[in-house]
């Protein structure tokens, strides 16, 4: 167990925990496409267990996870100098294709994947009570849960399905026996509102 | 592009809402050896060029000194570079998916040759195309267009080095390690090529080019300027 921050702790709507990260990489980043081995390195250590931890989730097998995290690394190694700072942030162009890579591996496997639609925040908790984590990681999923939980119960099981399950659209329509379209107009809302409740910019 | 377009997670409002759920997630400490691998493997892939930046063909001594077949020694040493372990492979690979567009100029096909173009088109046309960007060891950039269903697959190559009248680029599938010749070719002018493999593309083998003897090889003998491994 850890508690470390106080629960009624009041999160700045436009400065994220998640700030130091984003800076870290975003000048690491930078560095790295200028042939920067020792920048990579550095942003190695920081963003690698972040991939993995995002990808595992969506995968659940480790040793898959670490060979897709091992791709795209290599991506974000080659194509770093392509990286455009003005366009967003570091953080999000190599989760994204973490994200991406880990969906793309888990649709192709799907039919020996085990469906488990009990996906989502309970089981970030439960792997959270196992690992000790720093004060900004911790302060940054109670944020995200906060919001999470404020979304309605189907909003928040499409979006858990549809981010962290990995589900096209027509499979979450399927598992909660709604149609499709009422599927991305849940999923767009739940977006929506997360971004208000995250008070991050689009 | 592709699956991703009608998703609502993936428009580019939400990037953020992504990330701060990706970043929900508790990191998870990857095995010991796990960095090794990825240095060394940055070590040796070179980075693309940035976009819109202009790329002389004949830029320096150093690209054409880096694009010459190894000495023998060397060779025999690297030799089986398409045997080793899939993952380890595919950490030399330089497989990046990029946008497919502007690629294909029809001029680059040779006239002399319909019937690449056609099974070029062939492949374009089909529903499953898939495309993969690596850059070439030694200088220029190679794209994979590659179709499961034609059962085939072609390299887009720019800014290929020259090599002497005694070599030829090699192209070869490799499936389960084991190497199969896929056409040789010789590059002149710009370095602008378009080649379709010969034989069967089948999805998950790696696509791997090296420079041999003019006469080819029946396996490689050099370590590959570009391997990339498909899914």
């Amino acid at each position: 167990m850890l508690v470390l921050v106080p629960p009624e702790i009041d999160v700045d709507e436009t400065a994220p925990a998640a700030d130091a990260t984003v800076e870290t990489t975003n000048a690491l980043l930078l560095r790295v496409a200028q042939g920067d081995q020792r920048a990579f390195s550095e942003l190695y250590d920081v963003i690698a267990p972040r991939m993995l931890g995002l990808v595992r989730h969506v995968l659940k097998d480790h040793a898959q996870s670490e060979e897709v995290v091992q791709e795209v690394l290599l991506e974000v190694w080659q194509t770093a100098p392509r990286f455009d700072p003005n366009k967003g942030k570091a953080v999000t162009w190599m989760l994204t294709m973490a994200h991406r890579r880990a969906i793309d591996r888990v649709r192709s496997a799907q039919s020996s994947r085990d469906r488990d639609t009990r996906i989502g925040i309970r089981d970030l908790d439960r792997e959270f009570d196992s690992v000790a984590e720093s004060v900004e990681i911790r302060v940054e999923h109670d944020r995200v849960e906060k919001a999470l939980s404020r979304l309605s119960e189907l909003q928040r099981q499409a979006v858990e399905l549809a981010y962290y399950g990995g589900y096209s659209h027509s499979e979450v329509a399927e598992m909660l026996n709604i149609p499709m379209g009422t599927v991305k107009t849940r999923l767009r809302d739940g977006m929506m509102r997360l971004r208000a409740e995250l008070g991050v910019a689009s | 592009m592709s699956r991703h377009d009608d998703d609502v997670m993936n428009d580019d409002e939400f990037a953020d809402v992504r990330t701060a759920l990706g970043l929900a997630v508790p990191p998870v400490a990857p095995s010991p050896g796990m960095k090794s691998a990825v240095m060394s493997a940055i070590a040796t892939t070179p980075q693309v060029a940035p976009l819109g930046a202009v790329t002389p063909l004949d830029e320096s001594p150093a690209a054409a000194v880096a694009a010459s077949p190894t000495t023998s020694a060397e060779a025999r040493a690297q030799a089986r570079w398409f045997s080793r372990p899939a993952t380890l492979v595919m950490a030399a690979a330089a497989a990046v998916a990029l946008f497919f567009g502007g690629v294909l100029a029809a001029d680059l096909v040779s006239p002399s040759a319909p019937s690449a173009a056609d099974q070029l088109a062939s492949i374009v046309a089909a529903p499953d195309v898939s495309t993969l960007v690596s850059p070439v060891a030694g200088g220029g950039t190679s794209t994979l267009v590659s179709s499961e269903t034609a059962g085939l697959s072609a390299m887009v190559f720019e800014g290929l080095q020259p090599l002497s009248d005694d070599e030829r680029y090699a192209l070869w599938y490799i499936t389960d390690g084991v190497p199969t010749p896929a056409g040789l070719f010789a590059v002149t002018g710009d370095g602008a090529v378009v080649q379709v493999l010969e034989g069967t593309f089948q999805a998950g083998t790696i696509v791997g080019v090296t420079v041999e003897p003019a006469s080819g090889s029946p396996a490689p003998t050099s370590d590959p300027i570009v391997a990339i491994a498909t899914a």
